[in-house]
């Protein structure tokens, strides 16, 4: 499971339901009444827009389109449009609600705004549960705050933070509010939010794009960071706390500018899903202008992913670039363990050796780190 | 209550329990891996009968596994309840290892039907943290569940729970699973998991327990609770920790120590110093910045740890290093030999064996006729069906008169029809005998399955005749073993007559009388519509079999869904066949030809060229 960001404006739609009137705009044109005042910002999950000059407040509708076009032209994509609220700064509060093991941890502040974490002092914390499933929060109104909790379970969400919330009786007004969901809770949300509202973190590189385009298609794990593009010590890692193993000690040992990529696939994968991830590290190794390029295939000891056919996948991708791999010097550092390792092993191998690519490859009675240490001794000669 | 929750909370009775035989598990969805793991640890760790009871999974009845070399079958239940009827209270432990989006439900409902068991391993990775937080305050303080998410639990020598160690007979060897030391694993990270069992193995050392905590943020059981189990547990001496780097569990074990609730050496490794080579960090949102400052890099929490006296490496060979100096005798590499579970291969057919094909029969001796016993072909045709023997001469009797009466009932009915146009066709014995038995169905021959069937629901469900009947005519389906063309009330089927006599022999006969119940409504409309020969033969041989041969409403459900009761028309029937198939090939009369004045039904083609 996973905590994902969600629109602003899917937020405040399922706190306020029909009441709310802002307007979210992805493509196209934006109908907006002529008269009134409004806010505009970029609604794609990014902190400290303000700063970033992503917040148009307080301007006439005209000036709208003005801003997102501009945003636009930034590589931005999904706008936020409502009315604006004029409030005092001192009418500002802040309020969070974090689902925590024994509950939902609320925390409230009378004062608010964008430094609020200058002020800790200022929070004051409450937890409710099943035993205590409602609470008493000064400043805020009683029937506010329990819809917020209903809103909250009904809708798997995570984290909820305004910040400002502004409040006049019984009025409440969320000038600014962010929505962690859990991603695991989608398949219970009933009329809520959707896949179509998380916000994605920009892919920065084309492989990137595509190993998050596969990962949509499988049960697996497959991920893919770019470190250093022009480095000489290129990732095919599995399994999660092994791959921090392998990568930890690249980096303990100084050579973390080398470092090209970072990423696991786990969980078992496919034969042919392996081997479209790793098509996308070797491609990215190829495209390195380092002189000295290792590929590293570690892992530690797996549960019950396959070693014999996640390595045929690798082999598979490896095939496509033999040729201009042995000719590029680059050589291949292998260690992993598990189920049918043995075969595994020796299928890669032969494999390697056949090829002039082979090193080293080690099986479980080695020492995790042993094929990236090799490889580091390799890419430092 | 109170008693049980102070074992679980101090922890140290789960492996106690565990090492002293509380190993029996019931597996919540199918993943043949794992389960054929569990069974091979049990086997290379010396045990009798495996750990699996059985597997709430699908529409099977059971599953083939191995245990040892030999082919064993898995019993499968449709839902928990069902295995709870048939397994009581045997039930130890609960591996679940259904997706996430119906882990919570299964496990509330595990927990409900087995108050009495240890705990659980849920395996789904992405059950929703509210049904975590929820599990944590329902069950966290009554049962020790490891999960959501990682791998499990193992204590060497007596319980495999998951996936952990590895599910090939290979691992199993390789990180000496089987035999049991005095070091303490856990991990955040199911593949480090297994990682570090083998550490411990090939630093002559032997695991007393480990546990995947699972990269989940709500595990039921917390990593504080761990260390108080290794903490509490006599066997354990050492502790090897993985930690990576995100939350701050570590600062809670930092809180153990200092308070001296954790006072056994540890070895740590936080994984993640490759964090600092990424240009954006893990992010945190306001909340957890207000409430709490500790640092959740890896750096940070191996220095923590250091300053309360953890041995905390820089990098993982130093990390395996600090291993080897934790206490525990030097174990040398296990003598097991895995090779006979290399290569096995699953049989295509499970049969039941017959037992007596060899046995020596003595018929005639000393040129005198022995005498047979009685009912001696009714009493091998149930054991065969039943697949065990029967006990009640009632039984017997009753099958003995089912047989006599369905041997035949004239050359009208369509199977005899079949069978003997089939002889006049020239065809031979066993095609004929083919012919005629494949016409049995719904309206011929094969109701008496489907009257049991009906009986069996009317009982279970406790309806009475009458809402069953209006049920099933507003439903528009028929009633099997009701009505009849020739007999009528007033007029009732003397075989009926004759086999109802059975029902006096019976304390109860609950089945019978919701035939009844039923008859006595559907006659109320017409006269036809009584309790025939099949519906008799399936309501008496229901009540015979549970009173009788004591067999549970499950059981009889079971000999429905495969079509016993049908048995009980084909096997003596098939000899009328052969009788009419027999007297055609005697009287040999020729091919048989429909008459030709048949009624023609299909409308005339309409004339090309012409569109409706």
């Amino acid at each position: 499971m996973s905590r994902v960001k969600i629109t602003e404006y899917r937020a405040k739609k399922l706190i306020l339901g029909d009441s709310y009137t802002g307007v979210s705009i992805h493509n196209g044109k934006i109908a907006l009444p002529k008269s009134g005042r409004f806010v505009a910002k970029v609604d794609q999950g990014i902190k400290k827009r303000f700063k970033q000059g992503l917040v148009a407040v307080d301007v006439p509708s005209t000036a709208i389109s003005k801003s997102v076009s501009l945003w636009r032209k930034k590589g931005f994509s999904h706008f936020l449009v409502e009315p604006y609220v004029p409030h005092e700064e001192s009418e500002e509060q802040y309020l969070s609600l974090e689902r925590v093991r024994t509950g939902i941890r609320i925390l409230h502040a009378s004062a608010g705004g964008i430094d609020i974490e200058a002020h800790p002092e200022l929070v004051k914390t409450y937890l409710i549960n099943p035993a205590l499933p409602y609470m008493i929060v000064p400043g805020i109104p009683e029937k506010f705050l329990k819809h917020l909790v209903e809103v909250f379970e009904k809708n798997f969400f995570s984290f909820l933070e305004i910040n400002p919330l502004v409040v006049r009786g019984d009025e409440v007004y969320i000038l600014d509010a962010a929505v962690l969901v859990d991603s695991a809770g989608i398949f219970f949300v009933k009329n809520g939010w959707s896949e179509d509202d998380i916000v994605e973190g920009k892919a920065r590189h084309i492989a990137e794009e595509k190993v998050q385009a596969l990962q949509k298609t499988t049960p697996a794990s497959l991920k893919l960071t770019i470190l250093h593009p022009d480095g000489g010590l290129f990732f095919l890692l599995s399994g999660g706390g092994g791959s921090i193993v392998i990568a930890d000690e690249a980096e303990l040992n100084g050579v973390g500018r080398s470092i090209g990529n970072y990423g696991e696939y786990s969980g078992g994968p496919t034969r042919e899903e392996t081997h479209l991830y790793a098509r996308e590290v070797i491609q990215l190794l190829l495209n390195s202008p380092a002189k000295k390029k290792a590929l590293v295939i570690a892992g530690g000891i797996a549960n019950f992913t396959d070693i014999k056919s996640t390595f045929r996948g690798i082999v598979d991708a490896l095939s496509e670039y033999a040729g201009i791999l042995r000719r590029k010097g680059v050589k291949v550092f292998v260690r992993r363990g598990g189920p049918h390792e043995k075969e595994g092993l020796l299928y890669m191998e032969e494999y390697l050796k056949k090829e002039k690519l082979f090193v080293s490859v080690y099986g479980s009675e080695a020492v995790i780190t042993s094929a990236v240490d090799d490889a580091i001794a390799f890419i430092k000669k | 209550m109170k008693k049980r929750i102070d074992k679980i909370s101090n922890g140290v009775n789960i492996l106690e329990l565990t090492r002293s035989g509380r190993v029996r598990v019931l597996v919540i969805g199918n993943h043949s891996g794992i389960i054929q793991s569990m069974l091979d640890f049990d086997f290379l760790s010396g045990k009798d009968i495996p750990s699996v009871l059985g597997i709430v999974a699908g529409n099977r009845k059971a599953e083939k596994y191995f245990f040892g070399t030999k082919e064993i079958l898995l019993p499968c239940y449709k839902n928990i309840q069902i295995a709870s009827e048939v397994l009581g209270s045997k039930v130890d432990w609960m591996l679940n290892l259904q997706s996430g989006r119906r882990t919570f439900e299964s496990t509330v409902s595990f927990f409900d039907f087995f108050p009495k068991s240890l705990g659980a391993h849920i395996f789904a990775e992405n059950v929703p943290e509210s049904h975590a937080t929820e599990l944590i305050s329902r069950f966290g303080k009554k049962y020790f569940i490891v999960g959501p998410s990682g791998v499990g639990l193992l204590v060497p020598n007596a319980l495999k729970l998951g996936a952990i160690g590895g599910v090939d007979a290979v691992q199993i060897k390789s990180g000496a699973l089987t035999s049991a030391g005095n070091i303490a694993v856990g991990s955040t990270s199911g593949g480090m998991t297994n990682e570090l069992i083998h550490a411990v193995a090939r630093a002559g050392k032997r695991l007393s327990f480990a546990i995947a905590i699972g990269g989940d943020r709500f595990p039921v059981v917390s990593l504080t609770q761990i260390f108080a189990l290794a903490e509490a547990d006599s066997q354990t001496e050492g502790f090897v920790y993985f930690g990576e780097l995100g939350g701050v569990d570590e600062y809670e074990i930092i809180e153990l120590i200092k308070a001296k609730k954790f006072t056994k050496p540890l070895v740590a490794y936080i994984a993640g110093i490759i964090d600092e080579a990424f240009d954006e960090h893990v992010q945190f949102g306001h909340a957890k910045a207000l409430v709490q400052t500790m640092d959740e890099s890896a750096r940070a929490k191996r220095e923590a740890l250091r300053s309360v006296g953890v041995i905390a490496p820089d990098t993982f060979p130093q990390f395996l290093d600090a291993l080897q100096k934790l206490p525990g005798g030097a174990y040398t590499a296990e003598e097991m030999d895995i090779e006979p579970l290399q290569g096995r291969q699953k049989s295509i057919l499970s049969t039941r064996k017959v037992l007596d094909i060899d046995e020596g029969r003595i018929f005639v001796k000393g040129k005198k006729l022995l005498k047979g016993k009685e009912n001696a072909f009714v009493d091998a045709t149930l054991g065969a069906l039943l697949g065990k023997p029967v006990h009640s001469p009632v039984t017997r009797a009753f099958t003995e008169a089912v047989f006599e009466m369905l041997i035949d009932h004239g050359g009208n009915v369509s199977g005899a029809v079949n069978t003997m146009i089939t002889a006049r066709a020239g065809k031979d014995l066993v095609s004929s005998l083919a012919s005629g038995l494949l016409t049995v169905g719904p309206r011929f021959g094969g109701a008496i399955n489907e009257a049991a069937r009906l009986w069996i629901l009317g009982v279970v469900s406790q309806k009475t005749g009458l809402e069953f009947v209006a049920e099933k005519a507003k439903a528009g389906e028929l009633i099997l073993g009701i009505g009849h063309k020739k007999y009528r009330v007033g007029l009732p089927d003397p075989r009926v007559k004759a086999l109802a006599e059975f029902a006096t022999l019976l304390k109860k006969h609950p089945h019978y009388d919701f035939a009844r119940s039923v008859e006595k409504a559907t006659t109320s409309k017409n006269g036809k519509l009584i309790l025939n020969i099949d519906g008799a033969i399936a309501a008496l041989l229901l009540d015979i079999l549970s009173e009788c041969e004591g067999m549970s409403e499950r059981e009889l459900q079971e000999l429905a869904d495969a079509e016993f009761f049908n048995a009980f028309f084909v096997i003596p029937r098939s000899v009328g066949f052969i009788a009419h198939f027999m007297e055609q090939k005697k009287n040999d009369e020729g091919l048989f030809r429909l008459p030709d004045e048949l009624l023609f039904v299909r409308e005339e083609a309409p004339k090309k060229g012409k569109k409706k």
